[in-house]
C-alpha cells in the first residue's frame, strides 16, 4: 500500500496531459454559433479524408474554409474537380470564435448559383 | 523525407483511403484498437513493476501482457502507416508528428532492449521501477501527441 501515492500521482499526471479543449475540425464547439457568408475565389484545395480544406481569397483576405469529407461533398451533389483552384464560390457557415484565424466551417455553398447542402440539418 | 512522403501519397491505396467513406474510418478504428491493446497492456505491467499488486506473480503477468502490447503496437504501426499515407506530405511538416514518431521509436527500443537484451522481468527492483516509470510516462504521452494531431 505504500505505493498508493505514486499510483495516484501517475493517474493525476495522465489526467493533466489529456487535452482540455478541442480545436478546429471536430464538431462546432470552436465556432461562433452564428453563420456568416463569404464570396471569393478558391486558391488552394486539399480534399479527401480526413478533412476537406479550401483556401479562399475574399476581398484580398485568405480564408481557410473547411468543407466535408468526400462522402459529404458527394451527397451535396459536388463532383470531383468542382472545388478546383480558380472556382468562384460562395460559402455559408460558422467562423472560428477567434476572428483572427479566418477559419470557417461550411454548412452550405453555392457554385454558379447552385446550392450544395453539406449540413442540411443545420441552419 | 518529402519525396518519400509524396511517393506514399501517390499510391493507389492512399488515394482510395482519401476517397472512401468506410475504408478510412475502418483503418482509423484499427489504429485506436492497436493503441487500446498497447496502453491497456502496459499500464498494469508498469504499475506492477512500480510496486503495486506485489501478490501477483510478475513473470506470467509480463509473459501475457508483453505479447498483447507488442501485438497492439504492431497493429498501430501498420494502420498508422496507412493513415500517414493519406496526407503524408502534411504530416512530415508537423513538428508534433515528428515528436510522436521519435517517442514511439524510443518506447519500442526501450521495450525491445529490455525484452531481448536482459532477462526481463528478472532484473533488480530498481531496474524494474525505472522500466515501469519510463514506459508509463512515454506511451501515454505518445497517445496524447497522436490525439492532438487531429486537432491541429
Amino acid at each position: 500500500m505504500r505505493s498508493l501515492p505514486l499510483y495516484r500521482a501517475i493517474l493525476l499526471a495522465i489526467a493533466l496531459l489529456l487535452p482540455a479543449a478541442a480545436f478546429a475540425h471536430h464538431g462546432w464547439s470552436w465556432t461562433t454559433g452564428g453563420n456568416i457568408r463569404l464570396t471569393g475565389t478558391v486558391v488552394e484545395a486539399r480534399l479527401g479524408n480526413p478533412h476537406g480544406e479550401l483556401v479562399v481569397e475574399v476581398d484580398g483576405e485568405r480564408w481557410t474554409v473547411e468543407v466535408g469529407q468526400p462522402w459529404r461533398n458527394r451527397r451535396s451533389g459536388l463532383e470531383d474537380g468542382d472545388l478546383a483552384p480558380g472556382t468562384e464560390i460562395t460559402v455559408e457557415g460558422e467562423p472560428d470564435a477567434d476572428p483572427e484565424t479566418r477559419v470557417l466551417k461550411v454548412e452550405r455553398l453555392w457554385l454558379d448559383g447552385r446550392k450544395h447542402e453539406l449540413y442540411p440539418e443545420r441552419d | 523525407m518529402e519525396t518519400v512522403a509524396a511517393a506514399l501519397e501517390g499510391l493507389a491505396l492512399a488515394e482510395w483511403l482519401r476517397q472512401s467513406r468506410w475504408g478510412y474510418a475502418a483503418v482509423n478504428a484499427g489504429h485506436v484498437f492497436g493503441i487500446a491493446l498497447l496502453v491497456g497492456a502496459i499500464v498494469p505491467v508498469n504499475l506492477r513493476l512500480l510496486g503495486l499488486w506485489r501478490s501477483l506473480a510478475l513473470r506470467p503477468l509480463y509473459a501475457m501482457l508483453a505479447r498483447i502490447a507488442a501485438t497492439g503496437l504492431a497493429l498501430a504501426i501498420v494502420t498508422g502507416l496507412l493513415l500517414f499515407s493519406v496526407r503524408a506530405t502534411e504530416y512530415v511538416a508537423l513538428e508534433l508528428f515528428l515528436v510522436k514518431l521519435v517517442l514511439v521509436a524510443v518506447g519500442a527500443l526501450h521495450a525491445s532492449t529490455l525484452h531481448w537484451a536482459t532477462r526481463f522481468p528478472d532484473v533488480s527492483r530498481a531496474r524494474q521501477r525505472l522500466a515501469g516509470t519510463v514506459s508509463l510516462l512515454l506511451w501515454p504521452i505518445v497517445l496524447v501527441c497522436g490525439r492532438l494531431l487531429a486537432f491541429l
